[in-house]
């Protein structure tokens, strides 16, 4: 009897799992998400140095100016054009992702540590829209611009054995940055911080980092460092 | 017996699942129950709380089947209200209002039955009407928890009405989303009721969670069988053209979400074949669904005071026509901002002909104006090539060459065109992708008419005319009438969005058309239940 039971009980389960799977065609993976614009990625010249911020690529998402999110996707960050380049695997293409189509990118590294990165404008010097790695998101934002640029250094033989005077190097600019105020840059020190705080704020500045048993050596230090003075309510000055 | 129990309590939990899946609380109500050809049927549809759709269809079939008009409403709070507009052509009979969703119209429909009586050749001629034989008819609770205070039995044509609806607070809480509140004309001697038209069909359609699907498939031509592997494009031409693709698979199915326009759209649906001797055809797919099973008809006798009421509101359409009384306000929708650039990318460069001095052809055009755009015709078989900036070269294939965002593959379409033809021209001169697709260069053309008139259609370019989301709209009241021109209204309230509040007021203005009108409030509880609260008045 219990026999009997359990079987038509599989039968029901199976006939109406089987309804709701072959209820719909399948379509197209992704058929009515907002599409990657964007154009062939050509190679960086070969020089010492890496032009890219990520080693390999990596998977992460990208956010539309819409809001639409497009996750899974391989790509990488270019240092040296400030571009994201994503590869897309159905064409087998390297593609330089359309900068006034995204709002933002963000990935996990190899190590578990999320990079999120927004684009805005930049109004200082080489105006215009870049992505700016967003290290503590508030009233006013820590950003960094992870810039590496072409710089002229000794000669040197590459690899192929040619003859070479430029290698990349790192440039990375960090900006304090509110909507109101704008952007101002910092240096990721001690002195850097507390240069953009009035006199009287910068003793207690100094001892509430002691406190808390900071000391700023390297850019995870500093943010932490930025997020402590930040929360009690120092004023920043622009 | 633990054994047993546990097997009998699975039991009963799926079957209650599968019950509670079924239970279904889509229903439909209309401002009205006759009409006159050549008004505006308002109506309000309760979706199942459910219900994942962003859109649910309203349409008008005749007595044979027959779709005389749809529209497609966007769904907020389990809720949509929208309006149907009667041709002033229809012949005088019955008629069914349907509402449904796309992807279980197969299963479910609601229908309200309605009359409607032409302006010339009426209802109030006949002797007999039929009247629908319906099964599952949507239940409405009247319930005395809702109140209606301060109504007096009688007004006078263009005096001022104010109602106050008393909702008790223990109801209060179990009422879902808002509540609808209407006064309009009523016949006492006819009334229509919804019903269900229900199926076991398993078809079912793609859930519209995002906006209207626009879906079709690719067929061959000669053996009728769909195909793979075609790309089919979307276009809804503009100064940033809308666009989409779909690539089709082994049933050659497409689909195109619909999500960010209103109202009308103008749009292209086009294919290509790769192969010569594969010729295709796009059959498109009924936006609304099939007539399905039609109920069955009984007749009945037309009072008459059926027949004074329909004589009263012809001569009351009639008028407000002569006097251009809209019954409807339509609103602004708050535009999503458009892409800052088209989907081929962000232009090299943009020419504008007019500015130079008048070339014949478009070979003129190319050579003197678009540089970096090779434009052949030797022989009558134009080519195109466009140079690829980054790798200094032109590419070897040819490029994307678009007609007012069209996609086009024959060049001889264009190759007449002169400046005075063409409004701009913009070039891309580079590799270009979107989403999977590759274009070797962009040339876009956007020509001075805009009226597609270049264009052929063929079996495998379909321009389409419809109408997406249906814009908003609210009552047309008009308040500084002319003391000689009469208020024509038979709508004088409706305000389907109104939230719930332990009291609401009803303020509105009698109209000039005499007769019966009904104060409705409705609503949904949270458990499914439609409720309603009506209160009779004259105006006379």
């Amino acid at each position: 009897m219990d026999r009997k039971i359990a079987l038509l009980i599989l039968v029901i389960f199976s006939l109406s799992i089987s309804v709701s799977v072959f209820s719909q065609i399948p379509l197209t993976k992704k058929w009515d998400t907002e599409k990657i614009r964007g154009e062939r990625n050509l190679p960086h010249p070969s020089f010492e140095g890496f032009p890219y911020l990520n080693r390999t690529w990596v998977i992460g998402k990208i956010e539309f100016n819409d809001g639409e999110v497009s996750d899974s996707l391989d790509f990488r960050y270019s240092s040296f054009k400030d571009e994201l380049v994503y590869f897309n695997r159905e064409i087998s293409a390297q593609i330089v992702v359309d900068k006034a189509s995204l709002k933002g990118f963000s990935y996990v590294d190899s190590i578990g540590i999320s990079h999120i990165f927004r684009r805005q404008y930049f109004d200082g010097f080489a105006k215009g829209n870049r992505y700016f790695e967003v290290l503590s998101d508030a009233d006013i934002d820590l950003l960094v611009y992870r810039k590496v640029k072409l710089s002229a250094v000794s000669p040197y033989k590459s690899v192929a054995g040619i003859l070479r005077d430029q290698a990349y190097t790192t440039e990375y600019q960090y900006y304090f940055y509110s909507p109101t105020n704008g952007y101002t840059l910092v240096r990721p020190t001690l002195s850097g911080l507390l240069s953009k705080f009035d006199h009287t704020s910068q003793r207690p500045i100094k001892k509430l980092l002691r406190k808390n048993r900071i000391r700023i050596s390297d850019e995870d230090s500093f943010v932490l460092a930025w997020k402590c003075v930040d929360k009690v309510g120092f004023q920043l000055i622009f | 017996m633990k054994k047993r129990i546990i097997i009998l309590l699975v039991l009963i939990v799926h079957l209650t699942n599968g019950l509670a899946a079924g239970k279904s609380v889509l229903s439909l109500f209309t401002d009205r129950d006759v009409y006159v050809s050549g008004e505006t049927l308002l109506a309000k549809i309760y979706l199942p709380s459910d219900n994942l759709s962003r859109i649910v269809y309203l349409d008008m079939v005749n007595e044979q089947g027959i779709r005389i008009s749809g529209v497609s409403l966007e769904i907020k709070k389990n809720q949509a209200d929208g309006y149907l507009q009667l041709p002033d052509s229809l012949s005088s009979g019955s008629y069914l209002v349907r509402a449904y969703l796309k992807h279980t119209a197969h299963q479910l429909k609601v229908i309200r039955e309605i009359k409607i009586s032409n302006r010339f050749d009426g209802l109030e001629k006949m002797n007999q009407m039929n009247r629908v034989e319906c099964s599952s008819v949507v239940q409405t609770r009247n319930t005395a928890k809702i109140e209606i205070a301060n109504v007096s039995p009688v007004y006078s044509a263009g005096s001022q009405i104010h109602a106050d609806v008393e909702i008790n607070r223990d109801l209060l809480d179990s009422i879902d989303g808002d509540l609808f509140v209407s006064i309009a004309q009523m016949d006492p001697s006819f009334e229509s009721v919804a019903f269900f038209e229900k199926s076991s069909s398993a078809e079912s359609g793609l859930v519209e969670k995002k906006g209207i699907v626009i879906s079709g498939t690719v067929l061959n031509r000669k053996t009728k069988k769909p195909t793979s592997g075609i790309t089919v494009y979307f276009v809804v031409p503009d100064s940033i053209p809308g666009f989409q693709y779909y690539k089709t698979q082994s049933d050659g199915r497409f689909y195109f979400m619909l999500d960010k326009y209103c109202g009308s759209v103008d749009a292209f649906v086009e294919c290509f074949r790769e192969i010569p001797t594969e010729p295709l055809t796009i059959k498109l797919d009924e936006l609304y669904a099939e007539s399905g099973s039609l109920p069955r008809y009984n007749k009945q006798q037309i009072t008459e005071e059926l027949r004074n009421s329909i004589l009263r509101n012809v001569d009351a359409v009639t008028f407000q026509k002569v006097f251009n009384q809209p019954k409807l306000r339509f609103h602004d929708v708050g535009k999503q901002a458009p892409d800052s650039y088209p989907y081929y990318g962000e232009v090299s460069c943009t020419v504008d002909p007019q500015l130079f001095v008048d070339l014949p052809d478009f070979t003129e055009v190319s050579r003197e104006l678009l540089h970096g755009v090779k434009f052949r015709n030797y022989n009558n078989e134009p080519t195109m090539q466009v140079f690829n900036n980054p790798m200094r070269n032109y590419f070897d294939e040819m490029p994307l060459v678009l007609l007012d965002g069209i996609p086009i593959r024959d060049l001889n379409i264009i190759k007449g065109m002169g400046s005075t033809d063409i409004d701009r021209v913009d070039i891309c001169l580079s590799e270009r992708f979107y989403g999977n697709l590759r274009f070797p260069g962009v040339v876009a053309i956007y020509s001075t008419k805009k009226d597609y008139s270049r264009l052929t259609e063929s079996d495998q370019l379909i321009h389409l005319k419809f109408e997406t989301v249906q814009v908003p709209y609210s009552l047309e009241v008009s308040e500084n009438l002319d003391s000689n021109i009469p208020d024509l209204r038979q709508v004088i309230y409706w305000n389907p969005t109104v939230t719930k509040n332990s009291k609401i007021l009803v303020d509105c203005r009698a109209s000039s058309v005499i007769g019966l009108y009904k104060l409705v409030v409705r609503g949904r509880l949270i458990d499914g239940t439609l409720i309603s609260t009506e209160k009779q008045l004259e105006v006379k």
